[in-house]
């Protein structure tokens, strides 16, 4: 069996905590415009120009390469590294390489996901048997404007209250795009929940055109979005430590 | 034209013509004909070459500074004929525990204590002159200065004092690349006596080994050997005891203070690590490196001492290991030892093979047994060479380099405990490469035949397609996988092994390393070459690769089998970005530690981003301060040559692109 990988990122020091080698999944159901790994949208490997040479987004791997390509930082993972699986939406990758978890585990290898939790919820069980710490991205809660980034705010929420049920760990990200989550109805919804969950930790990010490169190669063009100011970024944050121990903004 | 100069014009005026134009040269600026003769004319008599060290020291300037006298008067030289030997280190331990009295009793030999005379002549200039003048601490200085003749160093500051002293020496007479040693072993001692006595307090004490540090940086630029910032003035710090210890004191701690202080790229430091060195100074070695400032360099003991051991050296002097110039070890105070005699280009026999053969019917094993054939001529050549160079007499170093005063014998002529040689190399990634893409694309995927395939390396590679094949294997230098490292290691194998029985005229061995200053010189004779270089591209530096990131990088070094005899300088060098280290100091410090465990042999790093070195390039008056690391030392950026830039730039954009 086959997986399709963007890339493998070796010394990730944003993805989870320690020393970690981070893989991108190719693949996600969501549409958000804002969206730094655009290569990773699609299921498939992608042709794209560098310097007018053909290039490749997209590379099969065996679970075995995967394995190897994990471990081989592993003398630098020590007591808090480890792996973390991104991309696209790794989890809907998680059926097919559930033999690897397994393995990673016995292992001993730490394993983050970073996840919008776009995926049915058998999906999000077999994270549980096996994953660490969920970082999970929170975008959009208001049901009239899910359709933007194709999202079902329902089954988010479920998957969402599976992991919390878990007392696995759970960081949630929210990206701040004014017009699609740093709105007055969203940040409403997602007070509303983060009031009535238990939620340990938040982190806030502007969003960052650091992605606008692959957006040309791939012949798209990343929108330009409005940056939402400090003030309000603070007011949020204020806002949000009255429900939450821990608010972090991340910046990039 | 040349011969008829060379016929009406005394030797001594043309050698005399040429060391004044490769000063002006330093930094290898291109200055047209006319500066040249325009500088020759204005300095020409200002420069005085003297025939003997009396004569030079009765006439050289004595320059008084804030703490400390010391100075070089960079006008006055003495006449050599041969090569001057430098890239080394004394110990300075030596000068700080024996007077010139000291020196006079070891001593059999009647040059030599008409030397002793003669520095003592000067120490008494330096004396009156101290006694007329209104210095800062002129009584302590009269004292310290007095006590070189006849007595064992007593105190820190004086301690300082004499070490520039003899330093002074050593440059004057015309020896270069002069490392400083362990500073702090030799000075700790005097500096937790003073501080306990109260003869000294812990900021003066700081503010006197900084002082220091300036002084020995005020005349890098007359100090510089092939580019401005090249001065071999490193510092070695820390370091495994033979017990398993790990030393380090305050003086180390205040070094890297100081260097990150005062923000120059010269004097630098070199760290020796070890799998017991404490998390906490790596971290702030690291944080130093974080500034930009181009060191401490690290040295992993855990790789280098059992390597000096099983070379040769005994056990004592391998685990008080300093270096040379850049990096590569040597035993202070007592080596020849040049390590930098001569530089291995792995490159050229692997392209005169290519270029002189007919190799329509070679397989890739007859490509490989080929060059290995190439490659030992090469060798021969490279080590007869080495042989030839004679080494101008030195009374300095027959002074103070141990045995040579027991021996009764010129360090020139063998009279050091040891005397080996060095070797450096470039190219190797090279041939790696080269012979990688060869095997994948002739062999396997039959991409291109050979001759093709050559034609287009003869023809400076027209397509970029046919580059980027070569630049983009999957296997290549640098990669941590079993192929190029066994590559890597078979071709290193088989140098160590034809050097291992080579002996010098002295009956000292042969070492060599994987890094060179010569990555851009040597590259300038070498055409293009099967791993996608165009003709006279600068070969990799030492240990690197612009197509991996750094941590598989140090990884695949760690993997390399050093051999006993290959031990001559192993450095990984790669780009950080100047928030990297900041942002991630915890990680980057645990990936540090946990690599000294993996075992690297060295390693350095440049801490700059593409984007600050371009903007440095455009509007140099706006970075007048930007340091960047060069080979074994760091320089001002904007005192490079402009192909050294351009490398460092493209280098910085590369390891940008890997992240």
């Amino acid at each position: 069996m086959k997986i399709i990988v963007s890339n493998i990122q070796r010394f990730c020091t944003h993805d989870g905590p320690g020393i970690r080698t981070t893989v991108f999944f190719k693949g996600c159901t969501l549409k958000c415009p804002w969206c730094c790994n655009p290569e990773n949208i699609s299921f498939e490997i992608e042709d794209y120009l560098d310097n007018n040479l053909v290039k490749q987004y997209g590379k099969e791997y065996t679970l075995d390469e995967l394995e190897y390509y994990i471990l081989k930082d592993r003398i630098y993972y020590c007591d808090d590294g480890g792996v973390t699986f991104s991309g696209g939406e790794c989890l809907w990758q998680f059926k097919k390489i559930e033999p690897l978890l397994k393995k990673l585990k016995k292992e001993g290898i730490n394993i983050c996901i970073e996840t919008s939790l776009s995926t049915p919820s058998d999906f999000v069980e077999i994270a549980l048997k096996y994953v660490d710490t969920f970082y999970i991205d929170v975008k959009i809660l208001d049901k009239n404007k899910e359709y933007l980034i194709n999202n079902n705010s329902d089954l988010f929420i479920s998957n969402l209250k599976m992991i919390l049920a878990s007392k696995k760990k759970c960081i949630i990200r929210i990206p701040l795009v004014p017009d699609y989550t740093f709105t007055k109805d969203n940040i409403d919804c997602i007070i509303d929940f983060v009031k009535s969950n238990k939620i340990n930790k938040i982190e806030l990010f502007k969003i960052h055109r650091l992605g606008e490169l692959k957006y040309r190669s791939l012949g798209l063009k990343m929108p330009y979005f409005k940056e939402i100011n400090d003030d309000e970024l603070i007011e949020l944050k204020n806002k949000l430590e009255e429900y939450v121990k821990e608010v972090d903004v991340l910046k990039f | 034209m040349k011969r008829i100069i060379k016929k009406v014009l005394p030797k001594s005026f043309r050698r005399k013509c040429r060391f004044i134009l490769d000063n002006y040269s330093k930094g290898q600026i291109k200055h047209s004909n006319k500066d040249k003769i325009i500088y020759l004319c204005k300095n020409y008599f200002k420069y005085k070459f003297y025939k003997d060290e009396k004569s030079l020291l009765k006439s050289v300037n004595i320059f008084f500074n804030n703490n400390y006298i010391y100075g070089i008067d960079w006008y006055k030289r003495l006449k050599s004929d041969n090569y001057v030997i430098g890239n080394n280190s004394i110990d300075y331990s030596k000068i700080l525990n024996n007077s010139l009295n000291d020196f006079r009793k070891e001593s059999k030999n009647i040059e030599i204590c008409n030397f002793i005379d003669n520095i003592e002549y000067y120490l008494n200039r330096i004396i009156k002159k101290i006694k007329r003048s209104n210095i800062n601490h002129k009584d302590e200085l009269l004292a310290y200065f007095n006590n070189i003749k006849n007595k064992k160093c007593e105190h820190y500051y004086e301690a300082l004092q004499r070490i520039l002293f003899y330093n002074q020496l050593l440059w004057q007479f015309g020896h270069n690349l002069n490392g400083l040693g362990r500073l702090d072993k030799i000075l700790g001692d005097y500096y937790y006596n003073d501080i306990n006595s109260g003869y000294i307090d812990k900021e003066n004490a700081k503010e006197l080994l900084k002082d220091f540090c300036l002084l020995l940086n005020k005349d890098y630029i007359f100090k510089s050997s092939s580019l401005i910032g090249d001065t071999g003035q490193l510092i070695i710090i820390g370091g495994k005891e033979m017990n398993g210890d790990y030393f380090y004191n305050d003086i180390t701690l205040l070094l890297i203070e100081i260097i990150k202080e005062i923000k120059k790229p010269d004097p630098k430091l070199l760290l020796r690590v070890s799998k017991n060195i404490p998390i906490e100074l790596l971290k702030k070695a690291i944080k130093c490196i974080g500034t930009g400032v181009g060191s401490p360099l690290l040295s992993n003991d855990d790789q280098i001492i059992d390597r000096l051991i099983s070379f040769g050296y005994d056990k004592k002097d391998a685990y008080n290991y300093a270096s040379s110039a850049c990096w590569e070890p040597l035993i202070p105070g007592k080596s020849l030892d040049p390590n930098n005699m001569n530089c291995i280009n792995f490159l050229k026999p692997f392209n005169d093979l290519f270029n002189n053969e007919d190799i329509s019917n070679y397989n890739f094993e007859d490509i490989e047994k080929k060059y290995f054939n190439y490659l030992e001529a090469y060798l021969v050549e490279v080590i007869d060479k080495t042989n030839e160079i004679e080494f101008e007499k030195s009374n300095i170093f027959s002074l103070l380099i141990d045995d040579c005063l027991k021996k009764n014998i010129d360090i020139s002529k063998g009279g050091a405990k040891y005397n080996n040689y060095g070797l450096t190399s470039v190219g190797l990634s090279s041939v790696v490469n080269s012979l990688l893409n060869i095997k994948k694309y002739v062999y396997e995927e039959k991409k291109y035949n050979i001759e093709e395939l050559n034609k287009k390396r003869l023809d400076n590679f027209v397509e970029e397609s046919v580059i980027n094949d070569l630049k983009n294997n999957e296997y290549q230098f640098g990669v941590d996988e079993e192929i190029p490292i066994s590559l890597t290691n078979k071709i290193v194998k088989y140098t160590s092994n034809f050097i291992a029985n080579k002996e010098n005229k002295f009956g000292g061995k042969y070492k060599f390393g994987f890094s060179s200053p010569n990555y851009i010189t040597s590259s300038r004779e070498t055409n293009a070459s099967f791993d996608g270089r165009r003709d006279k591209e600068a070969f990799s530096v030492h240990i690197s690769s612009m197509h991996v990131p750094f941590i598989e990088l140090v990884q695949f070094a760690s993997k390399l089998d050093y051999p006993d005899n290959g031990f001559n300088g192993g450095v990984i060098d790669f780009v950080v970005t100047p928030t990297f280290i900041d942002n991630n100091i915890d990680q980057f410090t645990k990936f540090i530690y946990k690599s000294i465990e993996n075992g690297f042999f060295q390693m350095q790093m440049n801490v700059v981003s593409s984007k600050l070195l371009i903007n440095a390039r455009k509007n140099p008056s706006l970075y007048p301060n930007l340091i960047v690391r060069v080979w074994g030392f760091s320089a001002y950026f904007n005192e490079l040559p402009d192909e050294y830039k351009d490398l460092l730039i493209e280098r910085a954009k590369q390891s940008e692109n890997n992240c």
